[in-house]
Parts: C-alpha cells; sequence; structure tokens
C-alpha cells in the first residue's frame, strides 16, 4: 500500500468536481436536474463542499511548502493564486456587463422599464468598475470567488497560526462565527445597502476549520477521533436533515405533502451560513471521511474520471460554470424551455466542462513533460492538487 | 412555488407531447385552467358581498400597479379588476384603489401600509410585491420577514389579503434571478394561507405563446400592448376572487 501522505487523496477531486457541476446545474433557475442536486435534500448546498474542500487542499497544499520552504515561499504561493482567482473574477465580471448591457439597450417593454433597474450601476460605471475591481460590487453568480479570494489573501497569517499551535486559529474563528450567529454583522458592499452574499466573517469558519483539518492530515493524523461517538451521531444529524429538506422538495412541488418542520425552521439564512447548514455539512464530512476510503475502487474507474478532471482544474471549471449556466439560462428563456431542451442544455454544458477539464490537463501534462524528464517523477504525485 | 412547480411539469409535458409553438390561444387572456384554481378563501370578502355592502379593495405595489407604461391609471391593473369585479357582481359597489409607488422594496411597502392601507377601510388587500426586492438582490431573508410582517399587520385587522408575484419579460428573467425571490414568495404565503395569483407564471405562458410580442411592435403601439396586459391581468384576478369567494 503506498504511503497515504504522498498520494494523491481523490476524493477531493471527485466530490470538488461534482459539487462544480451542482454549481452549474444550481444556477440555471428552474433547472428540472437542481431537483437531483444536494440543494434538494440538504440544508446546504455545493457552495459549502466547495469552500471545504478549498480550505482543506490548501493547508495541504501550502502547508506543505510552508514546512518544506519557508514562510515566505508559501505566503508567495498563496499571493499567486489569490491573483489567479481575482483576475478570474474581473473576467466574469466583463462578461456579466456584456450580458447585462446588452439586454438592457435592446430592452423594449415598456411594462418593466419603471423597474428594470439591475443596470442602475451603467449609469455610473467609473463607479461600478471601480467597485467591481474593489470586489465591492457582487452581481449574481459573482459572489462566491470574492469569499474565497479574501480567505487566500488572509491564509498565510492562517498557515503560520497553525504551524504554532491549531487553537491559535481555531478560538478566534469560532469567536467570530460566534459573533456573527448573535449580532448578524454583515459587510456591507456596492450598491449601497448591500451586503456581501457570502458573509466573509461566518463563512471564513468554513475555510479555516476545514484548513485545521487538512493541517491534521499533514501532521500524519488520517483517522478521526471518537469515531464511536461521531459516526452515529453525524448518520443521525444529517439523515434528520436530509427527511426534513426532502420534504420540503417534495411539498414545493406537491402541496398535499407535508413539509416537515418548515414553519419552524424555514428559511434557513445562507449569508451568514446558518448552524442549520454548517452542522448537517459536517456530518455529511464525518459520513464521507468514514464510509468513503481513499483507496475506494470507484475513484479509478472511468466514470470517475471526468469529475476527477473537473475537481483537478476547479478555478477554470468553475468559472466556465457560471458563464455556461448564464447561456443555458438565456437560451432556455429564448428558445423554449421543455423538459427536453432543459435536459439538452444540462447535457451540453456538462459536456463542454468535461472536455475543457480534459483539454486543460493535458495542456497542464505537455508543459510539464520537460520537468517531469529533468526531475524524479515520484516526488511531485501530490505536488498536483490544485488548490 | 407550489403550484408553479406543478403548472411548470404539466406545461412541459404538454409542450413535449404537443410540439410547444402550435398551439395558440384564441383569446388574448386566455391561461390554462390549472392557473386560475384558488384553493384559498377571502372569508371578509365573501361576507361583505353576500351582505350586499360597499366593498373597498386596495391595490398596494409597484410601477405595474401604477401602471405607468399604459399611459393612465385607468389602464393599470387595479382599475381593471375594479371594472372586471363590478360585471361579476353588479349589485354591490366596489372600489379598487391604487396605491402603487414605483421601485420600493417589500420591506418599504410594509412601512406605507398604516397611511396608504388601513385608512382606505379596506376589506381586501392585493399586494403586489417582490420585483424590486429582485432587482435589488435584497437578501431573501428579509424579503420573506418582510412580507410576514406585512401579511400578519392586515390579517390581524380581520382584512383579507392576497398576493401578486412578478412581472415576466423574457429578457429580463435573463439578467434578475427571480427564482429565489418567487420560491421565497410562494412559500411564506403556502405557510400563512394566502392565494397568490400567478402574474410571473401568466404572462409567461402569454409569452411563450407570442400573444403580446413587444420586440416586433413600434413604440407609440407599446403603451396599447401594455394596457392590454393590464387588462388581462385585471381580469383573470378578477376570476380568481370569485373562484375565491364562492
Amino acid at each position: 500500500m503506498p504511503e497515504p501522505s504522498t498520494t494523491r487523496d481523490l476524493r477531493l477531486d471527485f466530490f470538488r468536481g461534482l459539487a462544480l457541476i451542482f454549481i452549474f446545474v444550481d444556477h440555471i433557475p428552474e433547472n428540472i436536474l437542481s431537483y437531483f442536486t444536494l440543494e434538494a435534500f440538504g440544508f446546504f448546498d455545493a457552495a459549502e463542499v466547495f469552500i471545504f474542500i478549498s480550505g482543506f487542499t490548501a493547508a495541504l497544499v501550502y502547508g506543505r511548502r510552508l514546512v518544506e520552504k519557508g514562510v515566505i515561499y508559501a505566503t508567495a504561493q498563496v499571493l499567486r493564486r489569490a491573483w489567479q482567482l481575482y483576475v478570474a473574477h474581473v473576467f466574469l465580471f466583463v462578461i456579466f456587463i456584456a450580458e447585462v448591457s446588452y439586454t438592457v439597450t435592446t430592452f423594449k417593454n415598456p411594462m418593466y422599464n419603471e423597474e428594470m433597474r439591475v443596470a442602475d450601476f451603467l449609469d455610473e460605471p467609473h463607479v461600478a468598475v471601480i467597485q467591481a475591481l474593489l470586489l465591492q460590487f457582487q452581481p449574481t453568480f459573482l459572489d462566491i470567488l470574492p469569499l474565497y479570494i479574501l480567505m487566500l489573501v488572509i491564509f498565510p497569517v492562517v498557515l503560520i497560526g497553525m504551524q504554532r499551535h491549531p487553537l491559535l486559529v481555531l478560538l478566534p474563528s469560532v469567536a467570530l462565527y460566534i459573533v456573527v450567529q448573535i449580532f448578524g454583522i454583515s459587510v456591507p458592499a456596492y450598491p449601497e445597502g448591500h451586503v456581501w452574499y457570502f458573509n466573509p466573517l461566518a463563512w471564513q469558519f468554513l475555510f479555516v476549520s476545514a484548513a485545521l483539518l487538512g493541517h491534521a492530515r499533514t501532521r500524519g493524523q488520517t483517522q478521526l477521533p471518537f469515531k464511536r461517538v461521531l459516526y452515529p451521531a453525524a448518520a443521525v444529524i444529517f439523515a434528520a436533515a436530509f427527511l426534513i429538506k426532502l420534504s420540503w422538495t417534495i411539498h414545493g412541488v406537491w402541496d398535499a405533502f407535508p413539509g416537515l418542520f418548515l414553519k419552524q425552521l424555514w428559511p434557513i439564512n445562507k449569508n451568514n451560513l446558518s448552524p442549520l447548514r454548517l452542522v448537517p455539512f459536517y456530518a455529511l464530512v464525518v459520513l464521507v471521511a468514514l464510509r468513503v476510503p481513499r483507496e475506494a475502487r470507484f475513484l479509478r474507474t472511468a466514470a470517475a474520471r471526468p469529475l476527477l478532471l473537473c475537481g483537478q482544474q476547479s478555478l477554470e471549471i468553475f468559472c466556465l460554470g457560471i458563464v455556461l449556466s448564464a447561456l443555458a439560462h438565456f437560451i432556455l428563456t429564448e428558445y423554449g424551455d421543455g423538459v427536453g431542451m432543459q435536459l439538452a442544455a444540462n447535457a451540453v454544458g456538462i459536456a463542454v466542462m468535461f472536455l475543457t477539464a480534459a483539454m486543460i490537463a493535458w495542456y497542464k501534462m505537455v508543459d510539464r513533460t520537460p520537468v517531469i524528464r529533468a526531475a524524479p517523477a515520484s516526488g511531485r504525485a501530490s505536488d498536483g492538487i490544485a488548490e | 412555488m407550489t403550484r408553479r412547480a406543478l403548472l411548470f411539469f404539466a406545461a412541459a409535458t404538454i409542450a413535449l407531447i404537443f410540439g410547444s409553438s402550435t398551439a395558440r390561444a384564441e383569446h388574448d387572456c386566455e391561461v390554462p385552467a390549472e392557473m386560475l384554481q384558488v384553493s384559498v378563501k377571502l372569508p371578509h370578502l365573501a361576507a361583505r358581498l353576500r351582505a350586499k355592502e360597499p366593498v373597498n379593495i386596495v391595490a398596494i405595489g409597484g410601477a405595474s400597479t401604477t401602471g405607468t407604461a399604459a399611459g393612465s391609471p385607468d389602464l393599470a391593473y387595479p382599475h381593471r379588476l375594479q371594472l372586471a369585479l363590478a360585471k361579476f357582481f353588479p349589485d354591490v359597489p366596489i372600489t379598487v384603489v391604487n396605491k402603487g409607488v414605483p421601485r420600493q422594496s417589500t420591506r418599504q411597502m410594509v412601512g406605507r401600509f398604516a397611511t396608504d392601507v388601513i385608512p382606505e377601510d379596506p376589506i381586501l388587500v392585493v399586494w403586489e410585491t417582490g420585483i424590486s426586492d429582485a432587482v435589488r438582490g435584497i437578501e431573501v431573508d428579509d424579503f420573506t420577514s418582510a412580507l410576514q410582517a406585512g401579511i400578519d399587520e392586515v390579517k390581524n385587522r380581520a382584512i383579507d389579503i392576497l398576493l401578486m408575484d412578478m412581472q415576466f419579460s423574457r429578457s429580463t428573467a435573463t439578467v434578475i434571478d427571480f427564482e429565489r425571490y418567487l420560491t421565497a414568495l410562494h412559500r411564506v404565503a403556502d405557510l400563512n394561507e394566502v392565494y397568490v395569483f400567478p402574474r410571473y407564471e401568466m404572462m409567461r405562458y402569454w409569452s411563450e405563446q407570442n400573444m403580446f410580442n413587444f420586440d416586433e411592435v413600434a413604440a407609440d403601439e407599446r403603451a396599447r400592448l401594455a394596457a392590454r396586459v393590464y387588462d388581462c391581468i385585471g381580469r383573470k384576478l378578477a376570476q380568481a376572487i370569485k373562484l375565491a369567494v364562492q
């Protein structure tokens, strides 16, 4: 059996790939396939999976670089990644501007003139563009990358803190999360009155706690502690949340079916990462960690391969998914949204994501070939984990 | 989103079987029967109508309630609703008061209830809302709690209330994310047993049937087209109200 710490953990790639597909599917409004994503039966959705795996792999990748090459090297690497995300964010913003300004200037329906104010920012582009560059302007679908960028910018501090002692990082993170839950503090955004959709003061806890778990892994802790208590507790929590949310989803389609505890629990706050989202999500993490072994055979099958590839090229595929879902939405509203059309749009979109992931993987392999020849290939196996 | 989702499946199935664009509706305002199913009652209004006492209805909402696009308040949906109700209940004096103010969020409208709605002594409030919230991207939690506050304020005074959801237009639908707000609005209504007039679904149906096409007409023709849409909405809403008081 290979040494666990040096082989790539394909589960991370697989589930991140799956989360990226879910994000694409969920971003197409009224998509029939969204009844089959996490959102339909979990109190949480693919956003949690994405941020969790991002935090976990960041600790794996940069933690190792910190140990091997020191603080400055690791910090530089983290910041380079943050810069890549920033460029991707600006790219998505340009596409958003193109879409909205095109729609608004060709718009002829007077019934919406008064209320069609999504494009208000076009009245003051000099402000809007600067606000977007400052991550303060976050139109729909452009909200998760700013969170991720901010998390990476503070990550060197997290990394150094973790090396000293995990509690140095954990305690402030938990404290901040609790303060947000109690006092409902949010981070203002542009235009006035808006807030960060993913409140970084709350969502940091998911990223940081995932990083701490990743950090524990680099320290050789590959087994969960307190398995005997943790496993049944997680199973009960996840099953309860699963049944309740599923009943809501069915109730949404079929009135007569009762939505369990709907009155008491709904709505579940996403902006501030309500504990009702966080706890069942961590229950799922525990279940996956215990029930899906690293060596699980399905991870090596041909069927899993496209998802692995997507998970490995996560930034590119995430951006592509956002663009494709906007495009699919446009096509469905313009040319009819029957079930057949919807399934076709999903299938084409997912196929494009798979092919692009394969293409990027191929480019990376080609770019790397001379490097691999020069150095022994074995030691680089886990270097490729995209964070 | 209850009925919306069901309708959506039904419509999608029909579209698949018959081919979507062949069946063009004959009458301007025609909608599939499922879109006019009303399971919630309006007891206070029903009692008034039975007693043949004067009925005051307040329509509170945004720009599509004021009806600026059609050019005159007489062409806005509240007035069309009044005319249609007068035909259904000829021996009861019915007034529909228009309290539309453009570009207000749901929370801002709730702030107007005490001054604009209650003093009119209505027996039914028609609350058209959700557009500004979706356009401005207001937090869904804030939207739902504002809706709840408004519903409570009206219901506690023994006044009936019904909601009207957003307008549909193909081009806006591609740049505004309505789904979250539609789902939230329908769910709040569901939890409070309040009827939602499915304007979004109806207008989408009309759009799919190509009954009102704003793209292919001259600019001065568009106001007339808007007036026809408002008229249809007023008439359909009158039908829904009639079903809810039977």
